[in-house]
């Protein structure tokens, strides 16, 4: 109804689709594991890249995956611990 | 009014059509008698031609010598809501009233279909009517004949409804049982209408059927499939029989019976529905309870109140849309205002560059919840948030980016709209009275001593309302809603969005933590679980901050945010729980769902009573067990075949014609068998089913239609086992359970969710190693 732009959600799924293609020539477990993290990382953050709505669909998505690696670093003790 | 009000003697219950196109028939109800008494009032509403100034002498002259038009006048008006600016339209009255729209298409087309505006076409006789006499439907009336005044405002908030005799009818024919498909040639066998059951001869029966109504005269005919069926059968018997409109009429008017409106299917947020013709009864009101999308919720008590707000007749709003009653509402503003109602929306969206359509083409903030078994969470939702941001920020079309306020502070976040300063707009101006409606039925439900058939008939209305205030937003965005405008839609989006966000470290600092979020509600947790924040305080704080009313939902004892099958996080809007106070709230499982089996409702039904008793999140987990030896018990019976057929019955709205259809599927299955017992399905109709064998390529085979059942059928047990195993997965999903163990643990192989991707390769190794 009236939607002229895909959501975000949408546009992501349909990347996803093209790095599926990415992931069928990964050999082994592990990196497919990896693999997996980065896709669940692009998604968990779906939320806040949708409230910045950049038309950069790549931005978001790259933004979302490191912010999933970081929030595993370990915090340098200036900065505000990150706890969840 | 001034002086003292008369004391009313009466109601006005409905305005219709007069047969003659040149009158209308009001439907006025005795107080003293309880009679209703029918009068005729010659109205023929005039329409506008708004043209250009070197068109008017040439068009009003060519119009004054047309047959079909009754009267042409000059007047001087300012018709334009978005242009108050003065000038000379003409007002044209048709001969007969069912000639206005023909007549508006021929002078539209008179002037290319862009030259001319017009407006006034499309609202009806009846509704004009009330519009021009200060009238609306159910008002509490002194006076007679068609001297009739309203003692009260139709926005009287407390006021007492007309008394209304309500009267079940059913037709049952000859022979049959319902549910199934009639011969076309189907006699009558009996009708029940009220209290009575009549049978007996046919014609004889259809006679005592108009003595009956006569006697115990009800106001309203409630059915169930009552447009698609009983009344429908009843004419077409009677026609078969000879029986003209002098001998059999179900209204308070001997008419001759024909649908107004015809049977259609239509598409809505990306359902298609079917929606049967409308029969509609002259001085009578037919409820048909298959064809109302509002009666269910909103019962007459909501029905009542709509129709006072939107002057439509009951019988319109019971069969249309609350999107129907607000466009209503939203007219009788504007014409109150000195505005006319444009009959076409003569205002296209504008080309916008493709990076602001990205940014301003999205809904309200929705956050991932956290996937697993929660407890000791409050719940807070704001009430009729987006209808309060548009009275809030004053957005309507006609009010956004305004000529006349090019520096207002007021800006949708992000997108930069600005909203007038000098007008309060026309949307506005419809919701605040409904918000003030619906905030003063919740207090007054709320107040103690308030009898309890009085919060029974409070609440129908409150729900009434809160479905219109919720269209009231969807129709900014839809390209017919007639004072719609997409940017409003935008705009208001955006203010929810920023309200969302800010209101992240607004909880954070009241010492709670953000578990979940969906565009008007927040699921928070508190930082230090032995010292809760007061969430009463924490609602009105907020509330009295952002000048929105934020309301404390409960603590949940426990929820459960439930997992996607596909990705695996959680899916925003599937979660069930109970709150402190005791009530569940389940979103997005089966029970919720129209399609779902009595198989799966009552095992969701078992785990819901079996979770009641947890009172936190490890009590819940404690009961796991419980729960999978409930499953399997289920499982155990489902494979012995031993479970009634009925309760195995899935559900489906046809999404298309049946001819369209391209693959085999259960349901096309079910469409064709009833196809071949003559009951032919159209689009957005629901087809009933047992699945028989799903493996089947037969229609006859694979399922079982609902009217077809003998009850001695062998459903397909694996099919059955499959469903149960996904309905456990669903609900159990946080706590570790999957589909494919649990069909794994009855010996039962999983069918697989689509074809898995095989390279060439890998099928050619395949074929190599023989598998």
């Amino acid at each position: 109804m009236g939607r002229t732009a895909p959501t975000y959600r949408q546009a992501l799924e349909e990347r996803m689709k093209r790095w599926d293609e990415f992931a069928r020539l990964l050999t082994t477990p592990e990196e497919r594991a990896a693999f997996e993290t980065l896709r669940t990382g692009a998604r968990r953050y779906a939320a806040q890249a949708t409230y910045v709505g950049s038309p950069d669909l790549l931005e978001s998505i790259l933004l979302s995956v490191l912010l999933d690696l970081a929030r595993r670093l370990p915090v340098d003790p200036p900065g505000r611990p990150a706890a969840r | 009014m001034d002086g003292a009000a008369p004391t009313a003697d009466g109601w006005l219950l409905d305005i219709t059509e007069s047969e003659d196109g040149r009158s209308v028939v009001l439907w006025r109800k005795e107080r003293a008698s309880g009679r209703v008494r029918r009068t005729a009032v010659e109205f023929r509403p005039p329409f506008l031609v708004e043209a250009p100034r070197a068109d008017l002498a040439g068009l009003a002259r060519r119009l004054a010598a047309d047959p079909e038009v009754a009267s042409v006048e000059r007047r001087v008006l300012a018709p334009s809501l978005y242009d108050r600016r003065p000038r000379t339209v003409l007002e044209v009255t048709p001969e007969r009233n069912p000639a206005r729209r023909a007549l508006a298409r021929a002078v539209d087309a008179l002037g290319g279909f862009e030259r001319y505006r017009l407006y006034d076409v499309d609202l009806v006789p009846p509704q004009l009517y009330h519009l021009a006499h200060a009238l609306y439907p159910f008002a509490p009336v002194a006076g007679q004949g068609a001297e009739l005044t309203a003692t009260e405002p139709a926005e009287t908030i407390d006021y007492v409804p007309p008394p209304l005799r309500v009267a079940r009818l059913e037709v049952r024919i000859a022979g049959e049982r319902r549910g199934r498909i009639p011969p076309p040639d189907g006699r009558i066998g009996a009708v029940r209408i009220g209290e009575v059951t009549l049978e007996g001869r046919e014609e004889e029966l259809l006679r005592a059927l108009v003595d009956e109504l006569a006697r115990s005269d009800p106001d309203i005919l409630l059915t169930e499939g009552g447009d698609g069926f009983d009344l429908p059968w009843l004419y077409r018997r009677a026609h078969a029989l000879g029986l003209g409109p002098d001998a059999f009429s179900l209204g308070r008017e001997r008419a001759p019976f024909r649908p107004s409106r015809r049977a259609r299917s239509f598409e809505s947020y990306g359902v298609v529905h079917h929606r049967a013709a409308a029969y509609p009864l002259p001085g009578r009101f037919h409820i048909d309870r298959e064809n109302s999308f509002l009666f269910d919720d909103a019962d007459i008590a909501g029905l009542v109140d709509a129709a006072r707000l939107s002057r439509l007749s009951l019988s319109t709003v019971v069969r249309q849309s609350p999107g129907t009653c607000f466009t209503a509402m939203e007219m009788a503003h504007a014409l109150r205002g000195g505005a006319h109602v444009p009959w076409k929306k003569n205002r296209p969206e504008s080309f916008r560059r493709g990076d602001h359509l990205v940014a301003a083409d999205r809904g309200g903030a929705i956050f991932l919840p956290p996937v697993g078994v929660h407890d000791r969470i409050d719940e807070f939702d704001f009430a009729s948030l987006y209808p309060s941001i548009m009275v809030r920020n004053n957005l309507s079309s006609e009010t956004l980016e305004c000529r006349c306020c090019p520096r207002s502070p007021i800006r949708a976040p992000g997108l930069g709209y600005r909203s007038c300063t000098r007008r309060v707009g026309l949307i506005p101006r419809t919701l605040a009275p409904l918000l003030a409606r619906r905030t003063a039925y919740k207090a007054a439900m709320k107040r103690p001593g308030t009898p309890p058939e009085e919060v029974a008939r409070l609440k129908r209305r409150a729900k009434m309302l809160k479905w219109i205030l919720v269209t009231a937003f969807g129709y900014q965005g839809y390209r017919n809603a007639r004072f719609g405008r997409i940017e409003c839609h935008e705009a208001i989006n955006a203010y929810a969005r920023r309200l969302l966000a800010d209101l992240v470290p607004v909880a954070e600092a009241a010492g709670y933590r953000v578990v979940h979020g969906i565009v008007d509600s927040l699921w928070l947790r508190p930082l230090d679980p032995d010292r809760p924040p007061d969430p009463e305080a924490f609602a009105r704080e907020v509330s009295a901050r952002y000048d929105l009313p934020l309301g404390y939902e409960g603590r949940y004892r426990w929820i459960l945010f439930l997992p996607a099958t596909t990705h695996g996080l959680g899916v925003p809007n599937r979660y069930y729980g109970r709150y402190e106070h005791g009530e569940f709230k389940l979103r997005g499982i089966g029970a919720r769902r129209h399609d779902t089996t009595v198989l799966v409702r009552r095992f969701e039904g078992e785990v819901l009573a079996l979770f009641r008793s947890a009172r936190d999140a490890d009590g819940v987990r404690a009961l796991l067990p419980r729960a999978l030896a409930r499953a399997d018990l289920f499982a155990e019976r489902l494979r012995a075949g031993a479970w009634p057929v009925e309760e195995l019955l899935v559900a489906h709205r046809i999404g298309q014609a049946p001819e369209a259809f391209v693959t085999f599927t259960d349901s096309v299955a079910a469409i064709r068998q009833l196809a071949d017992a003559g009951a032919r399905r159209a689009a957005g109709e629901l087809v009933r089913y047992v699945l028989l064998d799903r493996r089947s390529r037969s229609f006859r085979r694979r399922v079982r239609a609902a009217e077809l059942l003998v009850g001695d059928e062998e459903y397909d047990r694996a099919a059955y086992l499959d469903l149960l195993a996904r309905s456990a997965e669903t609900l159990l999903a946080p706590l570790g359970v999957g589909r494919a163990e649990l069909l794994a643990r009855w010996g039962v192989a999983p069918s697989p969710e689509r074809e898995e991707y095989r390279s060439p390769e890998a099928t050619a190794q395949g074929v190599l190693d023989g598998s």
